[in-house]
């Protein structure tokens, strides 16, 4: 089943910090948000394989924009 | 005491109206972003409309009461959970020692929310006030956002519970929120003819600005002006861009900055002084707009004011924060 981990804020994409084919764990650091001048982690909630990365430095986010597809 | 599971985006303590009488001294106001939210989520539960409260920027905060209290959650529309419930805002309820107040992500419209607790929360005052200045890690808790496992003290109700719970804001005084906040001005210092055009001063007062995603309690950037907008090639002995004069001291809060091409709100922790023209203020019964302006997505729009509208806008908002606003 897939799921994404998606933007809690809006802000732009500060990078995505795991690679298609990682494994990763539940509360895990997925992505980096850009906003207010500070950075945001964005964690999984689920564990799982990283399928697909939908975004790249700068890109605009609002909150609940997919970042990251996860096979769980 | 309030225990904190999880210290969200930017959690921090702050009143109203903040650290005043400082300027002289490079120190910011700090306080609450939005003092209409804070001042009626103070009310609800009976405390006076200054209080300091949590200021909750961006969500996900959570936390563990550890007293029987009465509570009021105000601010963006999105209600927070207790005990994995939604509970109502803009009203006061009581909660139980051991309950758990959880916010998730932000609502459709505006950025922050104000929990206030019967009574108050205990943190030292400095300087006269208990507002968090993070810029300055200065007052509120520790000087900072609150973080996983902080223990913050709170005061107890200076009322019967059963006085306030239940106490909600009289219909149709529930502040408006929006994705274009409307803010009135006035135009000033540094305007048309002598440092801006009057197609500058035009578009200054007819443009919607979008807000960036670099806004902070220090500033709200706006997206950039045109080139068109400077009446002056350059700021002469202030410095080569037209933006620049002489250092001066800024009418903080609400004074809009122009720092090269970039519109900047100088709001809660901002710079008190410097070398930028100042080509607007936004009155001082509007500043709450900007704190609920939601970087990256909303827009600012100013309208022409007096200081007469401000004065009496001003008068106004302090009848509104009132008691009587209660049903």
């Amino acid at each position: 089943m897939e799921t994404s981990v998606t933007a809690i804020m809006p802000g732009l994409t500060a990078r995505v910090v795991v690679n298609e084919g990682d494994k990763v764990s539940k509360g895990q650091e997925v992505a980096v948000i850009n906003c207010m001048k500070t950075e945001i982690k964005v964690l999984s909630e689920h564990e799982g394989v990283v399928k697909k990365i939908l975004v790249k430095e700068w890109d605009e986010l609002q909150v609940g924009d997919p970042m990251v597809v996860l096979d769980v | 005491m309030l225990k904190v599971i999880n210290g969200g985006i930017e959690t921090l303590v702050e009143d109203w109206p903040g650290r005043l009488g400082f300027l002289g001294k490079g120190m910011a106001p700090s306080g609450a972003f939005d003092n209409v939210a804070l001042g009626f989520a103070n009310l609800l539960v009976g405390n006076r409309a200054g209080e300091a409260a949590f200021e909750i920027t961006g969500g996900f905060f959570e936390a563990e009461f550890g007293l029987n209290t009465a509570i009021a959650v105000t601010g963006t529309p999105k209600a927070p959970l207790l005990n994995g419930k939604e509970i109502p805002m803009w009203e006061s309820l009581e909660v139980q020692k051991g309950d758990i107040i959880k916010f998730s992500h932000i609502g459709e419209f505006g950025f922050r929310w104000y929990l206030a607790v019967a009574g108050g929360i205990d943190v030292n005052p400095y300087l006269g006030s208990k507002s968090t200045c993070i810029f300055g890690s200065y007052g509120g808790y520790e000087g900072r956002k609150l973080a996983n496992g902080d223990v913050v003290r709170l005061l107890k109700p200076t009322r019967s519970l059963r006085g306030v719970v239940g106490r909600k804001i009289k219909k149709g005084l529930i502040p408006r929120y929006t994705r274009e906040w409307t803010l009135r001005a006035i135009p000033g210092p540094n305007t048309s003819p002598d440092y801006v055009t009057e197609e500058g001063m035009n578009y200054l007062f007819s443009h919607s600005f979008k807000v960036q995603h670099t806004s902070n309690r220090s500033a709200y950037r706006l997206e950039a002006l045109p080139d068109s907008f400077f009446a002056r090639p350059d700021g002469g002995v202030g410095g080569s861009h037209p933006s620049n004069i002489i250092d001066h001291a800024y009418a903080m809060r609400g004074a809009l900055n122009i720092c090269g091409n970039t519109p900047v709100l100088l709001i809660a922790d901002g710079p008190t002084l410097g070398g930028y023209m100042c080509a607007l203020s936004v009155i001082n019964a509007d500043l709450w707009k900007v704190g609920q302006g939601t970087p990256n997505r909303d827009f600012i729009k100013f309208q022409m004011a007096t200081q007469e509208e401000a004065a009496q806008a001003r008068i106004d908002q302090k009848k509104l924060l009132t008691e009587n606003t209660l049903i």
